[in-house]
């Protein structure tokens, strides 16, 4: 690949927290992509240029990113006079690789869940099998919002490689195949079954009650942290499964129960094991675990 | 002589209809094309989904929709003679949020939205302001980027984190955590005083005459300059009239009609749709233009935002500022540059005010699911002005749900009898660029003026 590979950001049916994210990179990595990719045009970030401009130019786009849903309806949402569809198709035929940022490019997202335009969708529903010019499938960046450094290892090993490994539903195996439950600092209450007894504790594991989808979810928020400092669960907010394909779920606040048990259990693992361990642990009762980890009114 | 123009960088895009006579503006429309829905998306969820659902109305303020929808969810309690209890610890860990989130934006804003333009307009241009490239862009990255992991600390990521619940937040920072909030704090307050000001912040939150403005160092300095060189002191006047809608932050609620600052009714805060599309998409009117509504207090229109709070809690600098320049261009972004300022010193003094043996949640003893109808509301002064959550909930499950957003006050479409406030400030100017850093002065967020 030549040396700066032209990037065209586009934004449709978008809160603009995937711009907002990226923008909050670290700052050495932020140079290190403008050092290595020419932003030719975000519809937030570069000056003098507009969508227009773009549409009606034929340079080559190494790397179209898309944030946002798309829709080819014009009466709830048009750009540049067009249907985001619309453009969308047109920009896809002179890319080389084209990559959802988000949930919502990846499939809609929550922005789907508008029921009265009923033509919402991710970007490969959308693209209706026009095809990127390396003829590598679209990459999908799920979460809402995508961690700006899934963004950039990905764009770097693309440039790099020209290839990126990817799992069923288009996602980098690498970015998506740890769980949120992985590098969790509460995994050990997890391991001993020790439930979080409400919100705004340091102490227990929020999967029991409060809605924590960790277990099941593919993401290294707590691999790759957020803002370089943390993550949701680290802090006490339950994971609510938003790089998954099924979110926004219903009561992302509290974990759904059949006779006092999960509804769902970690992935992969059959019911019936994790009812015989959980037995085992709850038999136990482990002082450490269920005292304050600092307590501050001693 | 019409003019169409579609207008970028506004976290999103808007369309500028201009009718010009005599090289002026003679009548101006902002149309707002694309609608997400949010209202009806809230519509038969389970009400704490909604501190999930509201952030993603928009990606830079998200924190002040979290606060909002929590607000309304306790104001349910209230109503409902429950009220809960939130510890000084939760309520300060809330306002840290918002008041980062705030400081963020305002730098971008400053660098990514409004400096591009004045700049390439004016004799002074200077390669720092260039967008992606120029070295006080890429601070402006670094310094926002930097302050948004204070909030991470105790919020776990930014953007779209919902730590805060109705009972308080789901986090419980230790004394190093806050102590490394204050780290960051200290780190922005010296990007302000090298970067922005050029002065120490005690010595810029001296100020209190508009004189002092020649004491300015820095980035500001070009603004100010930039700003006379073009006139920018004299465009953009509206109605000079300003609503501020919460007492939190330090801000105080209230509106200056003429000149006094008085006490606001929040139920004479009305919606109007005489221009807005109807979401029944197939049944739209011909006078329909665009999906923003309009908001007024008591039947009027009022302004929003950092210059509205400035003037309505007194701060001193902004007040002489606006005492010879009105409610300008130059005014409203001094106004915003100068809350900067403010906040870093207020979130200074609720960092020193923590006390972390303080619980952070304490669990309501009712869930809403429980009660058989409920009605609440929650107001909070945003990054772009005053924002207002309704919310009325049957067993638990939202029936209805409104959104006022700042810029809906700001960048409404006006009535058949009277323009809204930004599209009066737009008459009378001389070029499209004037027009549009007029527009920008707003803080435009396009995503969230339709929502």
């Amino acid at each position: 690949m030549r040396n700066k590979p032209k990037i065209v950001w586009l934004q449709a049916l978008t809160c603009n927290g995937n711009t907002q994210s990226f923008l909050s990179s670290n700052h050495a990595r932020f140079e290190d992509f403008l050092n290595a990719f020419e932003l030719v045009y975000h519809p937030s970030l570069t000056h003098n240029i507009s969508l227009e401009d773009v549409l009606t130019s034929d340079f080559l786009i190494d790397f179209l990113l898309i944030e946002g849903a798309i829709s080819s309806n014009t009466l709830f949402f048009s750009l540049n006079n067009e249907s985001a569809k619309n453009i969308l198709q047109q920009l896809a035929k002179r890319s080389l690789y084209i990559v959802s940022v988000g949930s919502c490019a990846s499939y809609g997202g929550i922005h789907a869940k508008f029921e009265k335009n009923s033509d919402i969708h991710g970007v490969e529903k959308s693209l209706e099998n026009i095809k990127c010019l390396s003829a590598h499938k679209i990459i999908n960046l799920t979460g809402c919002p995508v961690h700006p450094e899934w963004i950039l290892q990905t764009l770097f090993t693309l440039k790099s490689k020209g290839t990126i490994v990817l799992d069923e539903k288009n996602r980098p195996v690498e970015l998506y195949s740890p769980l949120a439950h992985h590098g969790c600092v509460r995994n050990e209450y997890f391991e001993w079954k020790v439930e979080a007894h409400t919100f705004g504790l340091k102490e227990g594991c929020l999967f029991y009650d409060q809605g924590c989808r960790g277990p099941m979810t593919h993401s290294s928020c707590n691999k790759i942290l957020w803002n370089d400092i943390s993550s949701k669960t680290r802090v006490g907010m339950p994971c609510i499964g938003c790089t998954e394909f099924d979110f926004p779920r219903e009561n992302l606040f509290e974990t759904k129960k059949n006779i006092g048990i999960p509804a769902e259990v970690p992935l992969g693992i059959s019911k019936r094991a994790y009812l015989s361990l959980t037995g085992v642990a709850k038999t136990f009762k482990i002082e450490r675990l269920n005292k304050k980890i600092i307590d501050e009114n001693s | 002589m019409k003019t169409v123009d579609i207008i970028e960088r506004i976290e999103g895009e808007a369309k500028l209809h201009l009718t010009w006579k005599n090289k002026r503006v003679e009548e101006a429309q902002i149309a707002f094309l694309n609608f997400r829905g949010f209202e009806y998306i809230l519509q038969n969820k389970p009400i704490l989904d909604a501190l999930v659902y509201t952030p993603r109305i928009c990606g830079i303020c998200g924190q002040a929709h979290l606060y909002a929808t929590v607000s309304a969810i306790e104001n349910i309690y209230t109503q409902a003679k429950m009220p809960l209890e939130i510890t000084p610890k939760a309520k300060s860990l809330r306002e840290l949020g918002l008041i980062i989130e705030i400081l963020q934006s305002h730098i971008k804003w400053f660098y990514m939205f409004i400096m591009p333009d004045m700049n390439q307009h004016s004799s002074l241009f200077d390669e720092k302001f260039v967008p992606l490239k120029g070295k006080s862009w890429l601070k402006a990255q670094e310094a926002s980027s930097n302050i948004i992991k204070a909030l991470a600390t105790f919020a776990g990521q930014w953007p779209h984190t919902s730590y805060m619940i109705p009972g308080g937040v789901v986090s419980d920072p230790t004394h190093m955590d806050m102590i490394f909030v204050e780290n960051y704090i200290d780190k922005t307050i010296v990007y302000f005083e090298e970067e922005i000001v050029g002065l120490s912040l005690e010595k810029y939150l001296s100020f209190s005459s508009y004189k002092d403005l020649g004491f300015i160092n820095a980035d500001l300095k070009l603004f100010i300059e930039m700003s006379f060189e073009q006139g920018f002191e004299n465009i953009g006047k509206s109605y000079n009239r300003f609503l501020s809608i919460s007492d939190d932050l330090g801000f105080v609620q209230g509106k200056i009609k003429h000149k006094n600052v008085m006490k606001i009714n929040l139920n004479k805060i009305e919606e109007n749709a005489d221009f807005t599309f109807d979401a029944e998409i197939t049944k739209q009117k011909k006078e329909k233009y665009t999906w923003s509504k309009n908001v007024k207090y008591d039947q009027q229109f009022y302004e929003t935002g950092p210059l509205a709070r400035a003037l309505i809690q007194n701060r001193k600098f902004i007040k002489a500022i606006h005492k010879k320049y009105s409610d300008s261009v130059f005014t409203r972004v001094m106004a915003r540059m100068d809350e900067i300022a403010f906040l870093l010193q207020k979130s200074k003094t609720i960092l020193g005010s923590i006390t972390i043996s303080e619980a952070s949640f304490i669990e309501p003893k009712l869930q809403l699911k429980q009660l058989d109808s409920g009605f609440g509301v929650g107001v909070i002064e945003a990054t772009r002005g005053s924002l207002k959550h309704e919310v009325v909930i049957k067993n638990g499950i939202i029936q209805r749900y409104d959104v006022i957003t700042p810029t809906v006050w700001n960048l409404g479409s006006g009535t058949a009898l009277e323009y809204g406030v930004a599209q009066k400030a737009i008459i009378g100017t001389k070029s499209l660029h004037e027009a549009t850093i007029v527009l920008r002065s707003f803080d435009v967020c396009s995503v969230c003026t339709t929502h």
